[in-house]
């Protein structure tokens, strides 16, 4: 990077939080510093929503997976859609019916005081460390490309995010994410521009996908029912229902950014824009990492993309091994590229011959890849997240003009800071009006609120920094933050389904089963290996079947009891 | 008050649910003809 990426990327993070400072000046009440105002249309709220769950990961892991393993991972977005609808239908109407600020508010008033504070409670818990996992994500990648101190790096993305987020609470949120988010799909859209750009000048597109689909990067829709395949149009329609429901309905972050603006109307079209525009998103992402993927199959590539990993692995004493599978690495490249320039000319017999040599050279450079790994993990250098998550950021780096560099880091910490944003705006107000008013001061004034919501967002920015700052000890991060969302989500979307659909059930009934269901959740993550986004369903399906047992049982006699508001 | 008391029905956001659904099975319909036409 030279000044001028430097300038675009600090002009560029610094610009879009001193705008939102500038329209969010002044002294606003609760339910204004919470919910923002009624300037917050559905535009905003639906650029906001797409923000929120679109962090850094998304930018910096989605288009290596293309690069590793085709854009069949699309389908995991085919349930959001209908989960949405759900949510416009069912969640939204009820939250902004009965004017709560969060989610868990709503427990207290269907049920009581000490479900309310079971969900919060459990939220709280995921939410703050996946905040930190927010932050250190993209730090560890770019302080490792970059050569920035670690911590430095955190705290840029973290110090300004809670600087700001603490002034303007939830409506400098949505106003920065809807320009954070702007920034980032420009960015995105010049990426990928570049990236056809830069293949060969007599590849036409058309032939660049045929080339990109032979080698099984396109292969976007599976209909098989075999259940070893990773992705298919069931499994992402099922489990991605299943996941997207348990976000958008009981994850306050998420929850905050619809009831914005308190109308409902806003709320409704903002959530169905995002019905509409995720997949077609994803989808662009996605063949990016495809584009990038052809780009490298006329660009010699790293052989492992970690680079700062590779460099300790051969101060370790491994540079033999790993020269050795460099040359061989580096063999299986060429043949491959003069496959793959023969086949746009080449005729239908000789296309398939062509083809096959290809994926074969294709499936040895993959095993060359996966031998390097292994020399990396026995020599201790320890790659702290796959090496797909380098790939996009190494092209940016080492491809891309500058200024259009400065431009894509700026993409990766504008996704941080308003995926983090809008978790801390969270994380303090459901601190606040959920634990600290019923517990702590019940009967204070508006403004002393907004004060404790701020310290509290405040205090969740710290912790999330601290998080991050000891996040180097967890092996996989990407993973555990995946991880940590499913054994959570499943017990606090059961709370709501109870909430909704079981009138008969009371306050006791779905506090033991949702404690019982959390337990058991955490008893499997502890005990057994099955795949984690199963527990999201265990924790949900134990919470509506425990509670609908025990009111008919242990707490028939709860029945009659009018729930607290 | 429970929410539950009040639970809406889709009433008159059905159009738009619908429009939604349509437009996510286009999707689905033209990612499956990129699929048959590249794979």
């Amino acid at each position: 990077m030279n000044r001028t990426d430097y300038f675009v990327l600090f002009a560029t993070i610094l610009a879009i939080p001193l705008y939102g400072l500038w329209r969010t000046y002044g002294h606003p009440n609760l339910r204004q510093y919470l919910k923002g105002d009624h300037s917050i249309r559905w535009g905003t709220i639906g650029l906001s929503v797409l923000a929120t769950q679109a962090g850094p990961i998304t930018f910096l892991s989605m288009p290596g997976q293309a690069y590793e393993s085709g854009i069949g991972f699309i389908q995991n977005y085919f349930g959001q859609p209908f989960a949405l609808i759900v949510v416009c239908a069912i969640f939204v109407p009820i939250f902004q019916r009965m004017k709560v600020f969060t989610a868990y508010e709503y427990l207290g008033q269907r049920f009581d005081t000490k479900t309310r504070l079971l969900g919060s409670f459990l939220f709280l818990v995921q939410r703050g460390i996946a905040a930190g996992i927010t932050i250190y994500a993209p730090a560890i990648i770019l302080s490792a490309l970059l050569g920035w101190d670690l911590n430095l790096t955190i705290w840029l993305a973290g110090g300004f995010v809670i600087a700001y987020t603490v002034s303007g609470g939830t409506k400098i949120v949505s106003i920065t994410q809807r320009y954070q988010i702007m920034v980032i799909l420009v960015g995105m859209a010049i990426a990928f521009g570049i990236a056809v750009h830069r293949l060969p000048a007599d590849l036409s597109f058309g032939n660049a996908l045929e080339i990109a689909g032979k080698m099984g990067k396109l292969h976007a829709v599976d209909f098989s029912i075999d259940p070893s395949r990773r992705y298919t149009i069931w499994s992402g329609i099922l489990g991605g229902f299943f996941l997207s429901l348990s976000y958008f309905g009981a994850d306050q972050s998420q929850v905050q950014r619809y009831l914005a603006g308190g109308s409902l109307r806003a709320s409704r079209i903002g959530l169905l824009f995002n019905a509409i525009v995720k997949v077609p998103m994803q989808f662009l992402i996605l063949l990016l990492g495809a584009m990038v993927f052809l780009f490298y199959q006329f660009e010699k590539p790293p052989m492992f993309f970690n680079q700062p990993t590779y460099q300790r692995a051969i101060e370790r004493g491994y540079g033999p091994q790993l020269t050795a599978l460099q040359s061989e690495f580096d063999d299986v490249f060429i043949r491959k590229r003069n496959s793959i320039q023969a086949m746009p000319k080449a005729s239908a017999a000789e296309s398939q011959a062509l083809t096959a040599q290809v994926q074969e050279l294709d499936a040895k450079a993959r095993t060359i890849r996966d031998n390097t790994r292994k020399v990396l993990e026995q020599s201790g250098a320890n790659p702290k997240s796959k090496d797909s998550d380098y790939v996009f950021i190494t092209f940016v780096l080492n491809h891309l003009p500058h200024g259009i560099i400065g431009l894509l880091v700026a993409v990766i910490f504008c996704a941080t800071m308003s995926a983090t944003s809008a978790v801390l705006n969270a994380l303090g107000s459901t601190t606040a009006i959920d634990i600290y008013r019923p517990l702590v001061r019940p009967k204070a004034s508006d403004h002393h609120y907004v004060v404790a919501t701020r310290w509290l967002t405040a205090a969740w920015g710290l912790v999330a920094i601290a998080v991050a700052s000891f996040a180097s000890l967890v092996e996989n991060l990407i993973e555990a933050g995946n991880i940590l969302g499913s054994v959570f989500y499943g017990s606090v979307l059961g709370l709501f389904l109870v909430a909704f659909f079981l009138p008969a059930v009371r306050g006791s009934a779905v506090f033991f089963a949702g404690v019982i269901a959390q337990t058991l959740v955490l008893l499997l993550f502890f005990t057994s290996n099955i795949g984690y986004l199963w527990y999201n369903v265990i924790g949900c399906g134990s919470v509506v079947i425990v509670a609908w047992i025990f009111q008919r049982t242990l707490f028939r006699n709860d029945r009659l009891l009018a729930p607290q508001t | 008050m429970s929410g539950h008391d009040h639970l809406p029905i889709f009433g008159t956001w059905r159009n738009a649910y619908w429009f939604a659904i349509a437009a996510f099975a286009l999707e689905v319909a033209l990612l499956y003809a990129f699929t048959l036409r590249f794979s």
